[in-house]
């Protein structure tokens, strides 16, 4: 089924299909036209045939009647016995006067008196030699109640036709053949170069900005491609590069100072609230810091495996989940799990358990005692769905579309600790992770739920 | 006496590290420069190397490897202002026996270092039995007992009371357990290893009637076997 469906979506059978459509139409249609500009000919040639016959049978006429077309009609039937061209002249009661045909064709009633082609007549009737072929031909009453009949046979024309159309036939299945050939070499070496376009784009996404394409360049428009990708990538990691450089800069450059504000703080009585509000407004800052720090490398990451390996979300949720049980217990909540064992995603531990305890965090602060929290893990076809669901107040309106934004924080701001920045590092790791992340609707209280790509499937 | 190396280019920092190494017995010895600490942690003998990550001439968890190859059995702390969780953990699988960033609180780097220095002068026991008085912990059957009574704990409590008769008589941070009991290495923010100290003190309490883990204001706790009070 997904071999089916990569076939329907594959460009490159496609544009074979299309070449070798495009050819093989082209290649029947002008054969088509060439097939009836020459039966059109053969039967213009009959014709004339015919009139040349007839012209004859009237100079005879015209010379001594009935006696000379007799004689004449009778010289040929016995200088050419054959039925290519039948020939019929009877007398005023019907009785045969000179032929080559013993009877009248049935059904053929003479038209006109004169010896030209039209009107002309086409039918069938069975030779002597009981071969039943197609005619053209004229049937007329000559002046005195003389019929003739003069009919040349289509068979000769008719195979020649069918010869013909049976080798345009062959000729069109070459061509289609050729030109299927031909498609798939042009779709070859067009993809073939595109392809390899796909490939680095597929590194890059998973991370590997110094990945490029192996092998030289050429000299033509793909491969002035593939260098404008190289010159962007090599931009990119640059740019990547001093942004990471410049994150370590800051860091030092403001923890270095921060540091020493704190180790002079201690040199101040201990027991002084302004010092101990001082050395809390200090963590707060670095922590600020270090969380905003966090959601850009996460959010930088996105989409990239190299540091990531796999994992038991299994065990991490169950060790996360062991570390806030007690502390939910002693709030008089009812907090329970459902985790199968030996789940396995590709991740980072330390980052999945922080994910885990920001969730687990944001619940234990926004419900009361009496309130129930649960977590959970699914497995549903190619992922595990990991939902927290809790039974508190849920999220504020107007909140929804924003929760997981920087900086975004509820009613609560006065008697919640927090910055906002907890479900938006949860939102950037699930993404550096590859996981979809949502917040379940119609559920009481709040419900978040990511969806983790299992091991298997990467 | 415990040698211990200091190489830090920041001089707050650097007299910070000398006075808490002096302060735990140990005799420090200063470096400024990346250059300067590697050339005395190869040709110097040291127990204890206290490095910086961004100094001038390279990155200390860089010097890890030459330090190793050089036959350096130092434990060594980095303290450093790349302080996010990736930046540690990095620094823990390049070789380093501890991570703390800065800034720090000077209670932290106190029991961060001398939980290394007892390291150095103490041989670790491979016994299966830790014993303090009545109070006895079997590692392998992972139960701990007062005299006869079984003390029921849960298998976090126990990795918890083991890592603080590890530090007996020590201060241990929070910091510190969350990554060495749960292998955590960021702050929840929240009071959630207070709750599970509390359990196992409650429990050692109503086993043997005594207060075997005290809180260390600040800074976190320390576990006294030897002056356990009557609770």
């Amino acid at each position: 089924m997904i071999e089916m469906k990569g076939l329907r979506t594959s460009a490159s059978l496609r544009v074979t299909v299309l070449v070798a459509l495009l050819i093989s139409g082209f290649s029947v249609i002008s054969l088509s036209v060439q097939y009836l500009q020459v039966r059109s000919e053969l039967a213009r040639s009959q014709i004339n045939d015919l009139q040349a016959d007839l012209d004859a049978y009237s100079a005879l006429y015209d010379q001594r009647r009935i006696p000379a077309l007799r004689q004449a009609m009778e010289f040929r039937a016995t200088a050419r016995p054959t039925y290519d061209y039948v020939y019929l002249l009877l007398d005023k009661k019907g009785q045969v006067l000179a032929g080559n045909i013993p009877e009248w064709p049935a059904g053929l009633a003479p038209i006109g008196n004169g010896f030209q082609t039209d009107p002309i007549a086409e039918f069938e009737m069975t030779t002597p030699d009981n071969h039943t072929d197609a005619y053209i031909g004229v049937a007329r009453d000559l002046p005195g109640g003389f019929p003739l009949l003069v009919a040349h046979s289509l068979s000769r024309q008719t195979q020649l036709l069918t010869d013909l159309r049976r080798r345009i036939f062959y000729v069109a299945l070459g061509m289609s053949a050729l030109s299927i050939l031909g498609g798939w070499m042009v779709s070859r070496l067009v993809l073939g170069r595109i392809n390899r376009i796909n490939r680095l784009a597929d590194k890059v996404a998973q991370g590997d900005l110094d990945a490029r394409i192996p092998g030289p360049q050429t000299p033509d428009e793909f491969g002035a491609l593939e260098n404008h990708l190289h010159y962007m990538l090599d931009r990119i990691g640059a740019l990547q590069k001093s942004t990471s450089d410049l994150s370590d800069a800051i860091a030092h450059e403001l923890r270095t100072p921060l540091n020493r504000i704190r180790q002079r703080l201690d040199e101040l009585d201990a027991d002084d609230e302004t010092v101990i509000a001082l050395e809390a407004e200090l963590q707060s800052t670095v922590a600020i810091f270090d969380a905003l720090l966090d959601i850009t490398a996460a959010e930088a990451a996105t989409g990239s495996q190299p540091g990531l390996k796999p994992v038991c979300l299994s065990d991490i949720c169950q060790n996360v989940f062991d570390l806030y049980e007690p502390l939910a217990e002693d709030r008089h909540l009812e907090m329970t799990c459902a985790l199968p064992p030996d789940l396995w995603v590709l991740g980072d531990t330390n980052l999945i358990a922080r994910l885990l305890a920001n969730v687990l965090d944001n619940a234990l602060k926004f419900t009361s005692s009496g309130d129930t929290v649960h977590l959970s893990l699914v497995p549903s076809g190619m992922y595990y769905n990991l939902t927290l669901s809790d039974s508190g107040p849920g999220l504020p309106k107007g909140l929804q579309d924003r929760a997981f934004e920087r900086f975004t924080r509820g009613d609560q701001v006065d008697t919640v600790p927090g910055h906002g920045l907890g479900l938006a590092l949860v939102k950037a790791i699930a993404l550096r992770h590859g996981a979809k992340l949502r917040i379940v609707p119609d559920k009481k209280g709040f419900a978040v739920e990511t969806r983790w790509p299992k091991l298997e499937q990467l | 006496m415990t040698q211990v190396l200091i190489v830090e280019d920041d001089p707050v920092s650097s007299r910070v590290f000398e006075r808490t190494a002096r302060d735990l017995g140990g005799e420090p010895t200063t470096a400024a420069t990346y250059d300067r600490g590697l050339e005395l942690a190869t040709t110097g003998s040291f127990d204890l190397i206290v490095i910086d990550r961004m100094l001038p001439g390279g990155d200390g968890v860089d010097a890890i490897a030459k330090l190793r190859l050089a036959g350096s059995n130092a434990l060594i702390l980095v303290v450093s202002a790349l302080g996010r969780s990736a930046n540690k953990i990095e620094g823990l699988e390049k070789g380093a026996d501890d991570y703390l960033a800065k800034p720090f609180d000077p209670e932290e780097l106190r029991a961060r270092m001398q939980s290394l220095m007892r390291r150095v002068t103490i041989q670790t026991s491979d016994n299966d039995l830790i014993a303090f008085g009545d109070l006895e912990i079997r590692r392998k059957a992972r139960t701990v007992h007062f005299g006869i009574d079984h003390v029921p704990v849960t298998p976090k409590e126990f990795d918890l009371l083991c890592f603080f008769a590890i530090n007996a008589d020590a201060t241990v941070t929070r910091m510190q357990l969350l990554e060495n009991v749960w292998n955590l290495h960021f702050d929840p923010q929240t009071n959630v290893v207070d709750v599970h100290v509390g359990r196992l003190r409650r429990k050692l309490e109503e086993a043997s009637g005594r207060s075997y883990i005290q809180t260390s204001r600040g800074a976190g706790y320390m576990f006294l076997p030897q002056i356990a009070v009557s609770a």
